[in-house]
């Protein structure tokens, strides 16, 4: 990182992944007394490490801290601290209302409609502030955890949620994870991370900054020393049916070997491309689970090897600039989601709608082979934190419009997003690209994702830290 | 030959009295006005009511009514000539946005409106429409009331986006209870729950309503092609999208 500003200004986990610290919980608290909880964020930037623990920031110095700590404040949390009402109302609706308000424009519905969370996220209302500890050992979140929580008086703990990162960057579906980031104007080196992306702007990530849209800036919470150089976040909560995922693989790949065109989809003698041993069923399962992601599970891009994993292709540095269905699908989980520089219907809306995303597997990993069919499985997800300048512009606008309705390609428009989406397996279909142009629709996608909770968090600055410290 | 009817003279009075100059006066100006006073009633948000369904977030209405601050042959001609000279701009720029099947102006009684067809969300559709031609739109707001407060609407994008959802029209929704639905939620953590569905109830909660929200778009409208957005429409007539 090269940044032209004061990186200690900012939250460390806005800009850094924390990757060498796999073990994750998160604190969900509530103000108990105002002046406690004021006093309590005073002391988390206030230098001192024998107190409450320290805000961690984007600046390490030269030594990297051995934990790190963070901290989201909810709309109710700024209540709560007793923010002046003048700033409260500068903060956008959808912040505002919350996320379980939001719920229809996410994809909530159903089994993941918030009325179905379960505690904390059943009391929203109650939800002030979200604190994260990241660390290598789970004796120091431990250690961090009492550190925040030793004023009782302060802050009550409503409840909490820890993940682990996989040992070998995969993730729950068993795809490889922890690949890419957009890179920052001002803060990244174009030559040090690749990428065809262009590198977007400060306000994509941070208010107080130029947006990607042109001209257009997001309103700054007054007095800047609370608005500037915040950002929020949507913290999310999501199960994952890898069990389920696994079957629809097995189902998609046995209907597929009854297909007269199956062939076109996979040359009888290519499997051994796919993986080593694969036989043509297991390399069919590959197939689909490649084009539902637009990855292989090894991280390669179908935008760059749509045939075969290749482990030689660049994982980061590609684009959708002219790459047709055959090569990626359009309705491919990570084209759906960020269709870089690719012809979309809202044409000004190109790389306006990126996220840093931070996700942590929470449960053990899914084995096959210890499944017991009898017994019901572990919960497992993703513990999932979508950080941008504009909820609206960005979270919920992918959300709404590209995962969940498809608008940006007439020809997934009506089709939910085949990984996360809120899918009903009476209605869904996936396109299968095939070389001749043609599809292979498939079908009965059920719901693989399900939301089990979750807040919009800002994200303060230091000095929104210390102002609301001082309140 | 009519029907024979059992009625007697006082059930034929009180059916009739609907329709009496006398009743309908005292309606309008005593019955109504003591009713919003006992039972206030606020103003229902406009645009289609939130959906899941595909169906439901493709070709969506806005009907924005912007009342001009000029109330005269002049202020009407004013905001006609900044259409005028503005349209090129503001359709090059809607055509853009990419997801807006219709979109016209039209000057009805001292308010400009924007009539407009789009998928997808609300707030996406205003964000990309300033975008793309908010610079030129501030001609027309500067003309509307209270538009000074959100131009130019680059630099108020949040304020914009309330300021247009503000002057949207309400829709009535096609069923009565999705109407009571929608009264239930603007009463937030208040609402009774199940829904207050006594549909005895309706005339009046509509006669109420209709005096908070006195424009209001009835129905979600007919469509000949439903579910379709533009860039379906387009790609399979061969012009682009």
């Amino acid at each position: 990182m090269s940044a032209m500003f004061d990186l200690a200004e900012l939250q460390g986990n806005i800009l850094r992944g924390y990757t060498k610290k796999p073990h994750v919980r998160y604190l969900i608290l509530e103000v108990a007394d105002r002046s406690a909880a004021r006093r309590w964020l005073a002391s988390s930037v206030s230098g001192r490490g024998d107190g409450v623990p320290q805000i961690t920031t984007g600046d390490w110095g030269p030594n990297k801290p051995d934990t790190c700590f963070n901290i989201g404040l909810t709309y109710e949390g700024l209540r709560a601290l007793g923010t002046p009402s003048a700033s409260l109302e500068m903060f956008p609706n959808e912040f505002v209302e919350g996320m379980t308000a939001r719920a229809l424009k996410l994809g909530d519905v159903g089994p993941s409609a918030p009325e179905n969370w379960p505690a904390p996220f059943n009391e929203p209302k109650r939800i002030h502030l979200i604190a994260t500890i990241y660390a290598e050992k789970v004796e120091q979140l431990n250690e961090v955890q009492e550190r925040a929580l030793y004023d009782r008086e302060a802050l009550t703990l409503l409840g909490t949620r820890e993940g682990y990162n996989f040992p070998g960057d995969f993730v729950h579906f068993g795809y490889r994870d922890n690949i890419t980031q957009p890179r920052f104007e001002e803060i990244h080196d174009p030559d040090r991370y690749p990428d065809r992306q262009p590198r977007a702007p400060l306000g994509t990530v941070l208010l107080g900054h130029p947006t990607n849209l042109e001209g257009l800036t997001w309103r700054v919470p007054l007095p800047a020393e609370l608005g500037h150089n915040g950002t929020f976040n949507a913290f999310r909560v999501l199960k994952q049916d890898v069990a389920g995922f696994e079957e629809y693989l097995d189902r998609a790949a046995s209907d597929l070997l009854k297909h007269p065109q199956v062939d076109e989809l996979l040359q009888p003698g290519d499997e051994e491309k796919i993986g080593k041993g694969l036989s043509r069923r297991a390399a069919l399962r590959e197939i689909v689970a490649a084009n539902l992601c637009g990855r292989w599970r090894d991280g390669t891009p179908l935008a760059l090897s749509a045939d075969a994993p290749d482990p030689k292709a660049d994982l980061t540095d590609f684009d959708y600039v002219g790459v047709g269905d055959s090569r990626c699908p359009h309705g491919a989980h990570i084209r759906r989601c960020n269709p870089r520089g690719g012809q979309i219907v809202q044409r000004i809306a190109n790389n306006s709608r990126r996220l840093v995303r931070r996700g942590v597997p929470y449960g053990p990993p899914y084995d096959p082979a210890k499944r017991d069919r009898d017994e019901p499985e572990p919960e497992r997800g993703l513990l999932g934190n979508f950080i941008g300048a504009s909820l609206g512009a960005q979270f919920e606008a992918m959300s709404c419009d590209w995962l969940n309705l498809g608008l940006q390609d007439p020809r997934i428009t009506g089709s939910n997003d085949p990984i996360s989406g809120a899918n009903d397996p009476v209605t869904s279909w996936f396109d299968l690209p095939l070389k001749s142009g043609g599809t292979i629709r498939l079908r009965g996608l059920p719901r693989f994702v399900l939301t089990r909770g979750g807040a919009y968090t800002f994200l303060p600055s230091l000095s929104a830290i210390r102002f609301l410290g001082s309140l | 030959m009519p029907i024979p009817s059992d009625e007697g003279w006082i059930d034929r009075f009180v059916d009739r009295l609907p329709e009496t100059r006398l009743f309908k006066l005292v309606a309008s100006w005593i019955l109504v006005p003591l009713w919003a006073r006992l039972t206030p009633v606020k103003p229902l948000p406009g645009g289609p009511h939130p959906s899941f369904q595909h169906g439901d977030n493709v070709q969506c209405m806005m009907n924005l009514i912007m009342p001009l601050k000029d109330k005269s042959p002049v202020g009407r001609a004013l905001a006609a000539l900044a259409i005028a000279q503005n349209k090129e701009a503001i359709f090059a720029g809607l055509n853009n946005v990419g997801t807006v099947h219709f979109a016209r102006f039209v000057i009805v009684g001292d308010n400009i409106c924007m009539f407009s067809v789009y998928d997808g969300d609300f707030t996406n559709y205003i964000r990309d429409f300033i975008a793309t031609i908010g610079s030129v739109f501030n001609a027309v707001v500067e003309l509307v009331e209270g538009g000074e407060e959100v131009i130019p609407c680059e630099d108020n994008v949040e304020a914009f986006i309330q300021w247009v959802h503000e002057r949207d029209l309400y829709q009535v929704p096609d069923t009565a209870t999705d109407f009571l639905r929608d009264q239930e939620a603007l009463n937030g953590d208040r609402a009774v729950s199940p829904v207050n569905d006594d549909l005895t109830l309706l005339p009046r909660k509509l006669v109420l309503q209709l005096r908070a929200n006195p424009n209001v778009s009835l129905g979600s409208g007919y469509r000949a092609y439903p579910g379709f957005s533009v860039a379906q429409v387009r790609k399979h007539l061969g012009v682009g999208w």
